[in-house]
């Protein structure tokens, strides 16, 4: 028994006989942010998969509040209060904004008590509720997104590069977001990221991720050196 | 207005009812369901067995479908659930399956026809025009039924899952919807649907083993033309249905029984997308 939400232990994972990653482990505290940092390539994407069950994991094991998860169904990790947004094929884009948030939550009873947590955090959202998902502008898909995790009231999220192809006012309206979310509802967060200012603004400590392999970890603090991480990011 | 258009429109309304429960189960499953003819058939037997037992013949119609309903959940969990990860074997196992049920009913009822009693006889005068009570009312029934399914599709819960599940199975298994119970009821329901169809259609006709073969054929070409869209559907149905009771009554029987096929594939070579949006 220990304080982490979510605990991994020598991980194993990959497609096929192709190993992806190799002996990761991690935890995530109660109201912490994590993020996973690394190019293009680097397992990042895979991590979050087989946390989630879409990838079954050759061996380790992934405790989710003490409990083992490992390679669990993916909508039971969800309905186990983890909310995934990934990177690509995020949404439906031909149903509505409020479809789309209706998906977030199981019941529509749920989806009205919370509703009014997205207008604090996205008005604009709420404002185009009956708008087709996909005629939003870029910007606009990724707070719904956002919302659509949110609005599950997640005890666990996992964010896979949501700050990619984003104007930087908008990558900093997420940090706030992420920031709120983690200090006022105390959800936690596994954000796996290119955008090192973007990472490091919003999280509490961080990991390296190269080939499949976590190769530095630390304290996000004063003394964490953007410009020797950003080495490792470099292309 | 003749009975010529009469014909017409009752015609499409009982395409779309027959065709109906194949499309639910390839717009959500990506399963191309060649047991949907034996579970036409299933229906009108249900149909033949009420009216021996002496049940009103509408009740036959709600009972083919919870029946049909019921049978289509264990075939999903014994025959398809499996197959899930071979969708071309599990084509071939509702073919197989197809191929089963009709040898049921031979073995059971023989290869004879037998014939159901009709909820509605006799004629009625509608818009000047006196046509067959029975037909009208499954115009009416096809009618009740696309909004049913329209409402149940965009207002249910079940629906935005299916519509999810449709578009995304990944993303939705991630917002925690049970894929496999989603496609578990909706091959419930595409059986249901055909079941009772089955029932619907049999007092127009009759029963056999192998009544639901050439139900099959048009419903397949049908749905090939329509996508994944009730209202879509409607339109074909009215299009290919309604060109070939004009082919039949003023051409030739022989060439209306073809008109479907012919229509649907020329249709589709002119715009593989059929009259789908998508």
């Amino acid at each position: 028994m220990n304080d982490a939400i979510l605990s991994v232990r020598d991980l194993n994972s990959g497609y096929g006989s192709a190993s992806v990653l190799r002996n990761i482990s991690l935890d995530i505290k109660k109201g912490e942010i994590l993020t996973i940092l690394g190019k293009n390539g680097m397992g990042k994407s895979t991590l979050l998969n087989t946390l989630m069950g879409f990838v079954s994991p050759f061996s380790g094991k992934v405790m989710l509040n003490d409990k083992d998860v490992t390679d669990i169904k993916p909508h039971l990790m969800a309905r186990s209060g983890v909310a995934h947004t990934p990177q690509e094929n995020t949404l439906f884009p031909d149903l509505t904004v409020e479809d789309n948030l209706r998906l977030g939550v199981t019941s529509d009873r749920l989806f009205q008590q919370r509703i009014s947590t997205i207008e604090t955090i996205f008005p604009r959202i709420i404002e185009r509720l009956k708008q087709r998902a996909g005629t939003l502008s870029g910007g606009e898909q990724k707070m719904l997104l956002m919302s659509r995790g949110l609005v599950a009231q997640p005890q666990l999220m996992f964010i896979d590069e949501v700050s990619e192809g984003l104007q930087p006012a908008m990558v900093d309206r997420m940090a706030e977001v992420l920031i709120r979310a983690r200090d006022e509802l105390g959800i936690s967060v596994l954000l796996v990221e290119q955008n090192l200012d973007f990472a490091l603004s919003v999280a509490n400590r961080f990991m390296i991720l190269k080939l499949g392999e976590f190769i530095e970890q630390g304290v996000v603090d004063d003394r964490t050196s953007a410009e020797h991480l950003s080495a490792h990011l470099a292309i | 207005m003749g009975s010529v258009t009469f014909d017409v429109l009752t015609t499409a309304a009982i395409l779309f009812v027959v065709s109906t429960g194949l499309m639910v189960i390839l717009g959500v499953m990506k399963l191309l369901n060649f047991a949907h003819g034996a579970f036409l058939t299933t229906g009108g037997y249900v149909a033949y067995m009420a009216g021996l037992a002496g049940v009103s013949p509408w009740l036959s119609i709600p009972l083919a479908s919870i029946l049909g309903f019921l049978f289509g959940l264990v075939v999903e969990r014994i025959v398809i659930r499996p197959l899930y990860q071979r969708p071309l074997d599990a084509i071939l196992a509702t073919w197989g399956l197809g191929i089963v049920i009709s040898q049921v009913f031979a073995l059971t009822f023989g290869r004879g026809v037998q014939f159901a009693p009709s909820p509605l006889s006799g004629t009625v005068d509608f818009l000047g025009v006196e046509y067959s009570a029975y037909r009208l009312a499954i115009a009416a029934i096809a009618i009740l039924l696309a909004f049913a399914l329209i409402g149940l599709l965009s207002l249910t819960r079940f629906g935005l899952n299916a519509r999810a599940v449709i578009v995304n199975e990944d993303l939705a298994r991630g917002l925690g919807i049970d894929s496999t119970k989603v496609r578990s009821l909706t091959f419930g329901l595409g059986a249901g649907l055909a079941c009772a169809a089955g029932a619907l259609i049999t007092p127009l006709l009759s029963v056999d083993p192998n009544m639901g073969l050439p139900w099959l054929v048009n419903s397949f070409m049908l749905v090939l033309v329509s996508g994944v869209s009730f209202p879509s559907l409607l339109f074909a149905s009215l299009v290919l249905g309604g060109t070939q009771v004009l082919v039949s009554t003023y051409v030739s029987p022989i060439l209306g029984g073809m008109t479907i096929v012919v229509l649907a594939a020329l249709i589709l070579r002119l715009n593989p997308k059929g009259f789908s949006r998508a």
